[in-house]
This record gives structure tokens, C-alpha cells and sequence, in this order.
């Protein structure tokens, strides 16, 4: 079975810097903070399991 | 099951295409779920500071190693007593499986990687970049 895609350029339009808290089907932000500890407050009360992600304009040049 | 590769932004209007997938970690009563690059040169797994703190662990008091990398060396801190879990969308169910992680500070980019150590000895993993895909099938134990 496939795995739905997760598109992270739709997710993160708008967001250049900080954390993103995403929705359990992967398809849409739900809060996002200026840091980790901002966003996993501002989704404390949420009942849905939330996914965080660092919010960054680019992610190439990475060589791991 | 298969998790297409997921499209990053980047500067040029280029598309990033990377193997993310998503994980949760479980520390004791804390959890945390997030998307971890899965990384075959990836010796073992590596987390941020911020990740292990939002994990509550105590990374400061944990002795310093160094390691090394492709860009030079790096400290980090050994946790041993972590769980990570990943939905099998195919057989609707969970993979849980205990790891040890390397806390990093300052890690850029990617704040949590899946490697050699861990991800690799569960589960056959098969990159297909023509198909921009990866292919993860745990092992089944008894």
C-alpha cells in the first residue's frame, strides 16, 4: 500500500522559519510557533495527534 | 509499504524531493511524532536537542562523546532507552522497536534521521529514485 505524498512545499508556504504542527492526515498546518517549544503549546489542547516539522525556506544542499 | 518521496521547497523553485517518513518517539509518558530523513549512510539515529527536550530528556546531563562526519566532527549525546514507532499503512497496524539515538545541538536542517543501526536491522528498505519512492517492509518476528 502507498502511502499518501506529503507535500511539504504546500505545507510550508508562508512559513520560513520556526516549527509547524500538522494534522494527523498530513494535510494541513495546524499552528505553527517560532520554536519547537511555541508550537507544541499552542497545540497542548489539541485532541488529534499532531506531527512537527522545522519550517525552512530551502532544503538543498544537505549532504548527509 | 511505500512512502513517496516528499517535495521540500527550496530557493530556485526547485523541488527537493526527500525520503521523510513519518515516526513517533516515545520516551517513558512522553511522545513526540515528527518526519525522520531515512538515511542508508546514516550510521545510526540522530535527533535534535530540541526534539530529545520536547522528549524530557535530560540530554545536558548525559556524558559528551565525539563523532565524526562527512563535514568534520560533532559532539553529541548517547540515549539509549528510546522507542520509535511507524504505522504500517499496509497492515494498519504499528512497528514499535527500541533505539539508540545520538542527541545533537545546532543540528541544521533535518532535525531527526533513521539509520544503519535501527530502522535498517527492522525492516528491508528499497530506495527507487527513478520512481522518487521508498520501499519499507519490516521483518516479521514471532
Amino acid at each position: 500500500m502507498k502511502q499518501n505524498k506529503i507535500d511539504f512545499i504546500k505545507l510550508l508556504k508562508g512559513y520560513k522559519s520556526g516549527w509547524i504542527a500538522i494534522s494527523h492526515d498530513f494535510n494541513h498546518v495546524l499552528f505553527h510557533g517560532k520554536n519547537l517549544k511555541e508550537a507544541m503549546k499552542k497545540a497542548k489542547n489539541t485532541k488529534e495527534k499532531v506531527y512537527y516539522f522545522p519550517a525552512g525556506e530551502s532544503y538543498s544542499n544537505f549532504v548527509g | 509499504m511505500i512512502f513517496p518521496c516528499s517535495p521540500l521547497p527550496d530557493f530556485k523553485d526547485k523541488i527537493i524531493l526527500a525520503p521523510l517518513i513519518p515516526v513517533t518517539f516515545r520516551n517513558k509518558n512522553f511522545e513526540f511524532s515528527t518526519f525522520a530523513l531515512v538515511d542508508s549512510g546514516a550510521s545510526g539515529a540522530v535527533i535534535s536537542t530540541v526534539i530529545a527536550e520536547a522528549l524530557n530528556i535530560k540530554w545536558e546531563k548525559i556524558p559528551v562523546t565525539q563523532g565524526f562526519s562527512v563535514g568534520g566532527s560533532f559532539r553529541f549525546y548517547r540515549f539509549t532507552d528510546l522507542k520509535a514507532i511507524i504505522y504500517d499503512t499496509k497492515l494498519m497496524a504499528d512497528h514499535e522497536f527500541a533505539l539508540s539515538v545520538s542527541i545533537i545541538e545546532a543540528i541544521s536542517l533535518y532535525k531527526c534521521i533513521l539509520g544503519q543501526k535501527d530502522l535498517f536491522q527492522r525492516a528491508k528498505i528499497t530506495f527507487e529514485g527513478y520512481k522518487s519512492q521508498l520501499e519499507v517492509n519490516f521483518r516479521e518476528y514471532n
